[in-house]
């Protein structure tokens, strides 16, 4: 008989259970509102969304999926949204979730968070809060959010949780618009606040399938320049790659439409009750309202992840698809097709493995590898981005 | 008193999960949720969980043990003492002489 601490029980009771398609980590969208306008958020609609508001599920309606969630073996769960906090019974339906034995983090832009919010954090202390940083300075930060103050409430709602130290993460996505300040936002969420820090620069289209938010987008070239100006972040792509790379081509694994953790261990609940794999794959849902999580789980979304691949496309044998974004959710938001591979995603990935000198094996007819039509325009950004040279190479695909 | 009469209870501010034959101890109420503080049990560790009800004294517990497992009085009254001791550290549970002790 022992008590094993989380950290070291952790990482082995994943193993365990993903192997018996547990649904032990999830998401919850709570609304699509929010007071922010971002101009690369895939989801959000105003807080005044009168029509958005009135589809939302019941605080009663989220008690029984809760109920339901946590009897088929849910244990990690994150709320979601639009801005969590846009809806005024969030902490009813957080503190009711607490009471069921989850490990909840909570994605928030702290704009709404007060100190009464706060002092019931302390009290029902969330496994983690992370809070979007969109940039260091004022300017930066309305500029991407497109609200005049959501910068001082958003600094406000960090202080008011870290005085009461509860566990936060800040973290932004890196966007042409706030990308000269990611080094700063770094140094001051790790030097000055103490926190944690991360940064990612993937954009999706809006759940919509509107590409409004890939006019921030960076390009390749900047995407991975983020990584090679960040040795730890480096290294830990050559560790995921080391570890991730094999297993996704693997014969067992070859011909399936979903490669990730989605629908294996992991599910997604839109605002609506709309039960899925994952929150950008919307086209495949089961409505909560009408049946139950353990049917969803067990019989719908198990037929969806069993979808197998009807097309042999370049990312079928692509040794390097574990690092790459490309997935059907991408596929289809992007391009309109689950299956058909994505440019940006294509060249983020080899630019990414060719920079840090992971292997790419040949698979089918990459524009690319070695000796596709591409190859030679990415290797001179390489070659640019090792020499420490912002890369001013355009690859477009023809 | 002797440990083998004493009863204990579990705290309040801890929810116990039961995922695929695993016991998962959750706090969570105030401090007590911090990221590292969160407990699991094996099988036998579990069937001791559930009699922490303040009512089943700790011989009883090992009767318990010993009647569902393979395992002499010695080892299970070694075990199940040394886990007791280690969830009353941890603030997982209290006597319940010690509420008795706060009444009067």
């Amino acid at each position: 008989m022992k008590i094993q601490r989380y950290a070291e029980w952790s990482f082995g009771f994943h193993q365990r259970v993903v192997d018996q398609r547990v649904p032990i980590g999830g998401s919850i969208e709570v609304t699509r509102r929010c007071p922010h306008k971002c101009v690369h958020c895939y989801n959000n609609l105003p807080l005044s969304d009168q029509e958005a508001k009135l589809s939302e599920l019941t605080y009663e309606e989220h008690c029984r999926i809760l109920d339901e969630i946590t009897e088929a073996g849910c244990l990690w769960l994150l709320y979601t949204g639009g801005e969590i906090f846009a809806r005024k019974d969030f902490l009813d339906i957080y503190i009711y979730a607490k009471q069921k034995g989850l490990l909840i983090t909570l994605f928030t832009n702290g704009a709404l968070i007060t100190p009464e919010i706060a002092d019931n954090l302390v009290k029902w202390r969330p496994f983690s809060i992370e809070i979007t940083l969109y940039g260091r300075t004022r300017e930066t930060y309305e500029r991407i959010t497109g609200i005049p103050g959501s910068y001082e409430r958003c600094m406000r709602g960090i202080h008011l949780l870290m005085e009461r130290g509860l566990p936060m993460t800040l973290k932004t996505v890196v966007l042409t618009l706030n990308k000269h300040e990611i080094w700063e936002m770094k140094r001051f969420v790790e030097e000055d606040l103490g926190l944690e820090f991360r940064f990612d620069a993937m954009i999706n289209p809006r759940i919509d399938c509107s590409h409004t938010p890939l006019d921030v987008r960076l390009t390749p070239q900047e995407v991975v320049e983020l990584d090679l100006r960040d040795p730890k972040r480096a290294e830990e792509w050559k560790k995921f790659s080391k570890r991730q790379n094999a297993r996704v081509i693997s014969p067992e694994h070859r011909d399936e439409l979903y490669t990730c953790g989605a629908g294996v261990a992991g599910f997604a609940i839109d605002p609506s009750g709309m039960l899925s794999v994952c929150e950008f794959v919307r086209e495949h849902a089961w409505d909560l309202r009408s049946g139950s999580f353990r049917q969803g789980w067990e019989n719908f979304l198990s037929e969806v992840r069993c979808k197998k691949i009807t097309r042999h496309t370049k990312c079928v044998s692509c040794s390097i698809k574990a690092m790459c974004g490309m997935c059907p959710a991408n596929g289809k938001l992007e391009n309109g097709n689950p299956e058909e591979p994505v440019d940006f995603l294509c060249q983020v990935a080899h630019l990414r493995a060719y920079a840090l000198g992971i292997p790419v094996l040949a698979h089918g007819d990459c524009e690319y590898c070695d000796g596709g039509e591409h190859y030679r325009k990415l290797m001179q950004s390489v070659a640019a981005l090792r020499q420490g040279k912002p890369a001013s190479v355009s690859v477009q695909p023809s | 008193m002797n440990i083998s009469m004493k009863r204990f209870i579990k705290e309040n501010d801890f929810v116990t999960r039961n995922i695929k034959d695993e016991t998962i101890i959750v706090p969570v109420k105030g401090d007590v949720s911090d990221l590292d503080s969160i407990y699991t049990l094996n099988e036998v560790g579990s069937l001791v969980w559930k009699l922490l009800d303040g009512q089943t004294s700790v011989s009883e517990i090992v009767d318990a043990v010993c009647s569902e497992y393979d395992i002499t009085p010695e080892e299970a009254q070694k075990d199940v003492v040394e886990l007791i001791g280690s969830l009353e550290k941890a603030g997982l549970i209290h006597s319940s002489e010690d509420n008795q002790e706060k009444q009067d």
